[in-house]
């Protein structure tokens, strides 16, 4: 058990979204609730999650999908962990290679153009084009499959889908081993800063106020130490809201860009920045519906059986409980759990009492039997 | 056998060539970083892996029960983090080599994970396969089921039935009683 005082470990990976973690250390945010943490910087989610999993780390920047799939056991024995908060919303985007984009008519639509491309190479008997994401259980895996099987593009048959680390996806655009990615900021705004791409989408194109990273404990550290996770929690909070604030996006651009942080550009960093949610809207509420609407997803795509109890799971690794303690102890609004998720671009609402059907309403996916 | 080590430090590579002196045939190759198309090409037996190397998702992607080739991988882990190699193994990790383990453990840790990694495959083919008899003959059940309410049949005449239709098209017993509750669903006008 970690008391006051005890060193505590927490891990991030590269990215913009690690801003809550790095300005609680850097703002001294930590500090202020007696806190003494120590920041890793972890180049690759499988160890984030291994080394959350067996203790050297006690939480971490975290893929909220990673977190399902942990509690699930898809992919490996269950390790039942929790995201008492979500450290932003919104953020990721899907980039395309300049190699393919010069091609594309002026007026016409990014997915209209790749559409037309994917059907003149499958006619010609060319190779399919190459998509990477950051990892089998990300949100950027699920989002780039909604948008391409919303135009008719099947992820599995009409393009592959691969898995790249974040901050190498621009040079493997540059080397043409890839035709396009799925990432966190600022590897987007890199990849268009060095002319090597150009963003086709956004997240909150396709769901306005989406999930995206969350900050990840195992059930049992949670259960240990919960007076640690709740000034742990407190700390976070205030760095999301400090993060979020306008005035402080050159500063926060600075401090990410140092090479113990996400080191990438200032400038990159600075413009893809307002491209992610931080605080507002409850931006930092971990909604069992949205958790139950990743689930529906990995049930539709085959990684999860279709027999998963979605409110279930999404209830118990989604603590709502947990943020709503926290934030009353700064004197915040306390959020309660909608029943349904809307902002979506194609109009559909989803409801967590009726994720499988959802899940099957789908034109294109690959359920289980 | 043939074995890929990823990692940005050769003295790994130099470490895993050193253990496995006298397996023949042999070729270790040494990238810097994953490369899924030139790993294809060389199709190794084992890969392996340090534990802080950025391309662990990759390679975890590959180990997905729909890809064609998995492979087991072997992960170098430091003596500084305990428990991380165990979680690596409960995560699909087939096994793992402490950094300073002397040489001659190389080729048996190897061997291991070959062969536990085969067996893993295969319990998870057969799981599946389980899952998919059961579907099959839940599938039957409901399909007997209707023809003996619409028409009027007993069980095991409604059994013989599908028996037959499934030898005079060929078709797996499952199929046909699939085929059969979807053409009834669309006669009673189910997602017309």
């Amino acid at each position: 058990m970690s008391g006051a005082g005890d060193l505590i470990n927490l891990g991030f990976v590269p990215l913009n979204d690690a801003a809550p973690l790095i300005v609680a250390q850097e703002r001294g945010f930590f500090a202020a609730e007696g806190l003494s943490v120590r920041l890793s910087r972890e180049v690759s989610w499988a160890t984030v999650r291994d080394k959350v999993a067996a203790g050297a780390l006690d939480g971490a920047h975290m893929l909220a999908p990673i977190i399902l799939a942990s509690t699930l056991g898809a992919g490996g024995e269950p390790q039942p962990m929790i995201a008492p908060m979500a450290l932003n919303r919104s953020g990721a985007a899907f980039t395309l290679s300049r190699r393919l984009t010069v091609g594309f008519a002026p007026g016409e639509s990014r997915r209209e153009a790749l559409t037309r491309l994917i059907a003149e190479r499958r006619a010609q008997g060319e190779s399919q084009l190459v998509f990477a994401v950051v990892f089998t259980y990300s949100m950027h895996n699920y989002l780039l499959r909604y948008w391409l099987a919303e135009a008719g593009i099947d992820p599995d048959q009409d393009v592959r889908i691969t898995v790249a680390p974040p901050s190498r996806m621009a040079s493997r655009l540059a080397a043409g081993e890839l035709d396009g990615f799925c990432s966190g900021e600022p590897w987007n705004a890199v990849a268009e800063d060095e002319g090597l791409g150009e963003v086709a989408v956004r997240a909150y194109e396709v769901w306005q106020d989406g999930p995206e990273k969350v900050f990840g404990v195992t059930a049992d550290w949670a259960q240990r130490n919960p007076e640690v996770l709740q000034a742990l929690l407190r700390a976070l909070l205030k760095a999301a809201a400090w993060s979020a604030d306008p005035e402080h996006r050159a500063q926060l651009a600075q401090m990410l860009a140092r090479p113990e942080y996400v080191h990438a550009s200032v400038g990159s960093i600075a413009r893809s920045l307002p491209t992610t949610s931080f605080h507002h809207n409850s931006a930092n509420a971990p909604l069992p519906v949205q958790a139950g609407w990743l689930l529906s997803q990995m049930t539709r795509w085959g990684q999860a059986s279709r027999d998963v109890d979605v409110r279930s799971v999404a209830e118990q690794v989604y603590r709502l409980d947990l943020y709503n303690q926290a934030a009353g102890d700064l004197g915040w609004a306390q959020v309660s759990a909608p029943e349904t998720a809307d902002g979506f671009a194609d109009g559909r609402v989803f409801r967590l009492d009726d994720a499988r059907a959802y899940a099957e309403s789908f034109a294109l996916g690959r359920m289980r039997t | 056998m043939r074995v890929l080590v990823v990692d940005p430090d050769p003295a790994r590579a130099a470490l895993v060539v050193e253990g496995l002196a006298g397996v023949h045939p042999l070729e270790v190759r040494h990238a810097t970083i994953f490369n899924e198309h030139e790993a294809a090409v060389f199709e190794p037996d084992v890969v392996v892996v340090a534990a802080d190397s950025p391309d662990r998702d990759t390679l975890e992607s590959l180990q997905d029960a729909s890809v064609v080739n998995p492979r087991p991988v072997v992960m170098f882990v430091d003596r500084s983090e305990p428990g991380l190699a165990e979680a690596a193994v409960r995560a699909g990790v087939a096994a793992y080599i402490v950094d300073g383990l002397a040489p001659a453990r190389v080729r048996d840790i190897l061997e291991v994970a070959m062969s536990r990694f085969r067996l893993m495959h295969q319990l998870r083919q057969d799981l599946e396969k389980a899952k998919a008899d059961l579907a099959s003959r839940k599938t039957v059940e409901r399909a007997k089921a209707l023809l003996m309410k619409e028409r009027g049949l007993e069980e095991e005449q409604a059994y013989k039935l599908l028996r037959k239709l499934s030898m005079d098209t060929g078709r797996p017993l499952g199929a046909v009683a699939a085929d059969l509750l979807a053409f009834a669903g669309v006669l009673k006008g189910d997602g017309a």
